[in-house]
């Protein structure tokens, strides 16, 4: 990934979460990166994401989902975080499932039934 | 009104008396050599979806880690379906090296043995230096394979016991025509874990542990008032194979605002649609074999395969859960949520990624659960694990599995003589 870290005009703010889950790929980076989080770390990621989700949807809704450009492909990225984060800050109050061992790493692959879905899955 | 203490069935309603078990079976390695030999080799395993090779030409590789078996599942040109074991007849090699693809023909990579989609060896190079080799008898060794509902099932037995249909006992029977098809778009998520496999399959036959365990996760969205400890209901049997309903909450209304925002863009696979299912287009909820006692607030319908299958159809999909042994103490879980179809917009593809995320986290939750359990059991402290009269699809999977260790368990054929008169 070579892109330089801009994100789209009005989420300039994001950019101290951008360059941490804005870089990763995949849905097993996103939860291993949100196991190595402080719950600080979390919860303040938390806080600037999920009350801005819909002006980041409005946003990303303008663009093709397949030909996102980069600064909007790294703002949906960066959003993607957050489906990792939302299950350590809403749901578990910790970084990891409890009694889970740590690091805990799972495989996860998306059917290659068309459209064939890069920035989620594999 | 539906009395659900009525249905609460107990292991007594279904006569068995087995309230506890060996730790042994759990912890042996003699007891898993007999599991290869007298359970995977012997009973149908499912291996897969038959949209997973859904062209001629078409085709998968899988692996199942009890019998250390490598399969090729491919389409012909003809349309049929077909297994192999993934070794070329000249020097053994795995020579399908892609998980998945299409192809009219496998080339070795060693020595360029050429074989059809149907596993016919096609072509030899040099074939005069293999006077003795027969092509018509050297394809890849078919594994016998057969389907139900869209399922692939395979048999490593030289001649199975029983057929497809007499092995599901009725299970195929009752879900019959039910709608698995509607639901072709997955996501997998697999994990290897130190423990017998199956504590994982004990972990998904009873409700007990709902309330305790996943007491952040499902509680709130699955543990109704009047059934606190999750008992399941109606329990009903066919052969080894089993089904219970299970209720859910259907005022469950999360305030957390991430999540709130999910439910939004595309329900979860979980979640009831009631839009869906008050037109009668709630898939699953309409098949009669599903929710059998009508419960308004009908959550899923656990589907137990023996030996190492559950499924559970769901207002907007289903989930498949596959436990493989590789040794007496360690596993693979294999998890599939199964949807509708591909995320359409970002919107739905974040929220397939949520969905993912939480119906991974429960998964974790039980697999952690299992290695602590491993890890009691290898301590050696107890002889015996102790099945309530609430969990009686424990005990009913333990009588099963005995009975297979035993040589029996598979539906009794006539023997041929028999037949003959």
């Amino acid at each position: 990934m070579t892109e330089a870290l801009t994100l789209p005009a009005g989420f300039e703010d994001l950019g101290q979460f951008a360059a941490v889950w804005g870089k990763l790929e995949t849905q097993e980076q996103r939860y291993l990166q949100r196991q190595h989080g402080t719950m600080a770390e979390l919860k303040a990621f938390y806080d600037a994401t999920a009350p801005r989700l819909n002006a980041i949807f409005d946003h990303l809704d303008k663009f093709p989902m397949e030909a996102l450009p980069p600064p909007e492909a790294l703002l949906y990225r960066t959003a993607l975080g957050l489906t990792e984060v939302a299950m350590a800050v809403e749901v578990f109050g910790q970084p990891c499932v409890p009694y889970a061992p740590f690091p805990h790493k799972m495989a996860i692959e998306w059917s290659e039934l068309s459209p064939p879905l890069a920035p989620a899955g594999a | 009104m539906v009395n659900i203490e009525e249905h609460m069935t107990k292991a007594r309603d279904l006569g068995l008396e087995n309230d506890r078990v060996p730790v042994e079976y759990y912890t042996s390695a003699a007891y898993f050599r007999r599991e290869q030999d007298m359970i995977f080799r012997r009973a149908w395993l499912m291996v897969g979806r038959v949209e997973d090779v859904a062209e001629p030409g078409d085709f998968i590789v899988r692996d199942v880690p009890p019998l250390k078996a490598s399969v090729i599942i491919a389409r012909g040109k003809d349309g049929k379906v077909r297994a192999f074991h993934n070794t070329c007849s000249h020097r053994g090699v795995a020579l399908v090296c892609q998980d998945r693809g299409n192809a009219l023909t496998f080339r070795c990579p060693y020595h360029a043995w050429i074989y059809r989609i149907d596993g016919s060896l096609s072509a030899i190079p040099a074939e005069q230096d293999f006077p003795h080799v027969d092509k018509a008898a050297n394809g890849l060794a078919p594994i016998h394979l057969d389907t139900w509902a869209g399922f692939i099932f395979l048999n490593f037995a030289d001649e199975p016991e029983a057929t497809l249909p007499e092995f599901l006992a009725g299970l195929d029977t009752m879900l019959d025509g039910a709608p698995f098809d509607q639901f072709p778009f997955s996501i997998q998520v697999s994990d290897e874990i130190d423990c017998n496999w199956k504590n994982l399959v004990n972990a998904f036959n009873e409700g007990y542990h709902v309330a305790v365990l996943h007491n952040k996760t499902l509680r709130a969205a699955v543990v109704p008032k009047d059934n606190p400890h999750l008992h399941y209901l109606d329990i009903k049997q066919f052969g080894p194979h089993s089904a219970g309903t299970v209720p859910r909450n259907f005022d469950y209304d999360p305030q957390a605002p991430a999540l709130t925002w999910v439910y939004a863009q595309m329900l979860p696979t979980s979640a009831p649609d009631v839009a869906a299912i008050n037109e009668g287009r709630a898939g699953f909820y309409e098949h009669p074999g599903i929710n059998r006692l009508k419960i308004p607030n009908f959550g899923t319908e656990t589907i137990t395969i023996f030996p190492n299958i559950s499924i559970q159809p769901l207002a907007n999909g289903y989930l498949f859960y596959q436990f493989w042994p590789m040794s007496e103490g360690r596993m693979r879980t294999d998890v599939r949520i199964y949807s509708r179809h591909a995320p359409r917009t970002l919107r739905e593809e974040f929220a397939m990624a949520s969905t993912l995320a939480a119906t991974r986290d429960v998964v974790v939750e039980d697999m952690a659960m299992s290695r602590l359990q491993q890890i009691g059991f290898e301590s050696g402290g107890k002889k015996y694990q102790q099945f309530g009269q609430n969990e009686p699809l424990l005990r009913m999977f333990t009588r099963d599995y005995e009975a297979y260790l035993a040589g029996g368990g598979m539906p009794r054929q006539p023997d041929k003589a028999e037949a003959a008169e």
